[in-house]
């Protein structure tokens, strides 16, 4: 199941990679977010790891949104859907794919908003590796499984770009929450009790939300 | 496209059974039940709603910090304890919709649905008002209150995606997967005053003719409720088959 799971992954990832429809829009969009946030952000240095970590993961959430739209919208557009069903593996298989897929599209975003936000608002967001590098691994499985789940369920839908960011934010808003409040207590240097709490949560939801998602995929592909 | 046979559902007639056409109304005679059988219901709830009401502003005890203001209590709870019960009517029916793939159940979805944004705006008003009272402030960033809020937004954009699909099978789909995973905030609203601190009541010591009014509230907001959820689905089932019927006139 590893290797027809990864096929799907490969396929998804070499498809961008030749035509890279979504990819650079979507760093792009975070990186205009950053900028703008950089030039407002004339805070109090005390105040300001509160304000980037909520803003860094609204950054996350919209611009990722756009790669997690394609990721269903794309086969049902250009009629891959029906090979794909055809393909000997379960529908769980495919859900978890996608995810990959989403999870690798939001990571590279990550990688590009968490320096960029560090950088222009002057927050130690890399201050502790370790711990950022857990909240956004959580918190963008989090984000990524009720994503991909309500991706495939709006595919085909008309106006559905429009409908997934509307069903999929308030779904989320406990991630991106735990998420961001993780974000200012790692970024202030308090790992403790409070900090782990946070974490525990984004963990509870990620694990509670792809569990669901793995479950229901079928009936989101099954017309 | 789904045949009127196809919108009853799984019932003892199936298509081949002349149902795709206008007798099929007769056949369902609970559809247009006896003028006695509707309006009992009506006044039993009313007297309950009513009663309900005489309570909060006669029998409850005047609290003595907070004043008038603290029987938004009463409502509040009874709203929201409605709010809750209808979250878990659509989860339930959706999840009954996708196991029987019968439209039946996406009726009681949508209709619980509708039922649960009204409490869940009913309760934040109602709290909002209660929270200026006694914390001097219309909102604050509470556990349970952001937890709320979410709800109301997830129940929101819930009825929003439901009006923008027209297949009805494809609307009761969406709807489902949609209600089960919005369920998983229900547990975080409930459990919120425990997990996270707050300064929201969890279980508040309360005189024992509070307890009682409250009992009251609850039990006529709670009949109110279950009589305008069992009407908005006989409403939605019978502009389900007239679109039904419509469709097939139409060819």
């Amino acid at each position: 199941m590893a290797a027809q799971l990864w096929w799907i992954v490969h396929k998804d990832l070499v498809s961008e990679c030749r035509t890279w429809r979504v990819w650079p829009a979507m760093l792009l969009f975070g990186l205009v977010v950053a900028f703008v946030f950089g030039v407002q952000a004339d805070l109090p240095p005390d105040q300001r790891p509160q304000i980037a970590g909520g803003l860094l993961w609204l950054a996350i959430f919209f611009a990722g949104m756009q790669a997690v739209d394609h990721s269903c919208g794309a086969e049902r557009e250009e009629g891959c859907w029906d090979g794909l069903m055809l393909y000997p593996i379960g529908a769980a298989a495919i859900y978890l794919a996608k995810l990959a897929v989403n999870a690798i599209a939001l990571a590279a975003l990550e990688c590009l908003l968490i320096p960029a936000f560090a950088a222009l608002a002057d927050v130690p967001l890399m201050s502790h590796p370790g711990a950022m590098l857990l909240v956004a691994l959580l918190g963008n499985v989090g984000i990524c499984a009720v994503g991909t789940l309500l991706s495939g369920l709006v595919a085909g839908v008309r106006h559905g770009g429009s409908l997934l960011v509307l069903i999929v934010l308030p779904l989320v808003i406990p991630v991106v929450l735990a998420a961001a409040e993780a974000t200012r207590l790692a970024a202030e240097g308090q790992l403790g009790p409070e900090w782990w709490r946070w974490v525990h949560l984004l963990a509870a939801f990620a694990a509670i939300f792809v569990t669901a998602g793995a479950t229901l995929f079928d009936f989101v592909i099954r017309d | 496209m789904p045949r009127t046979a196809d919108l009853l559902g799984p019932s003892k007639e199936r298509p081949g059974d002349n149902l795709g056409t206008v007798p099929i109304f007769a056949q369902r005679k609970w559809d247009c039940p006896p003028l006695g059988c509707r309006i009992i219901p009506d006044v039993l709830t009313g007297s309950l709603v009513a009663a309900g009401l005489l309570a909060i502003s006669l029998l409850a005890p005047t609290e003595k910090t907070m004043g008038d203001a603290q029987r938004i209590l009463y409502v509040h709870v009874a709203a929201a304890w409605c709010g809750l019960a209808g979250f878990l009517i659509v989860a339930a029916s959706g999840l009954l919709y996708l196991l029987r793939r019968d439209l039946g159940w996406d009726h009681w979805a949508q209709a619980a649905a509708e039922m649960a944004w009204l409490c869940c705006g009913l309760t934040l008003i109602t709290g909002s008002f209660w929270a200026h009272a006694a914390w001097n402030t219309w909102w604050t960033w509470e556990p349970r209150l952001a937890a709320t809020a979410i709800l109301w937004a997830v129940s929101s954009g819930y009825l929003i995606v439901r009006s923008g699909v027209e297949d009805p099978h494809r609307r009761a789909r969406m709807g489902a997967v949609l209600a089960l995973v919005a369920a998983a905030d229900i547990p975080l609203v409930v459990m919120a005053t425990r997990w996270f601190r707050g300064i929201h009541p969890a279980a508040p010591q309360m005189d024992p003719a509070m307890r009682l009014v409250l009992l009251l509230s609850i039990v006529g907001f709670s009949a109110f409720f279950g009589l305008l959820l069992v009407r908005r689905r006989g409403q939605l089932r019978l502009e389900s088959l007239l679109g039904a019927l419509e469709r097939e006139i139409d060819g």
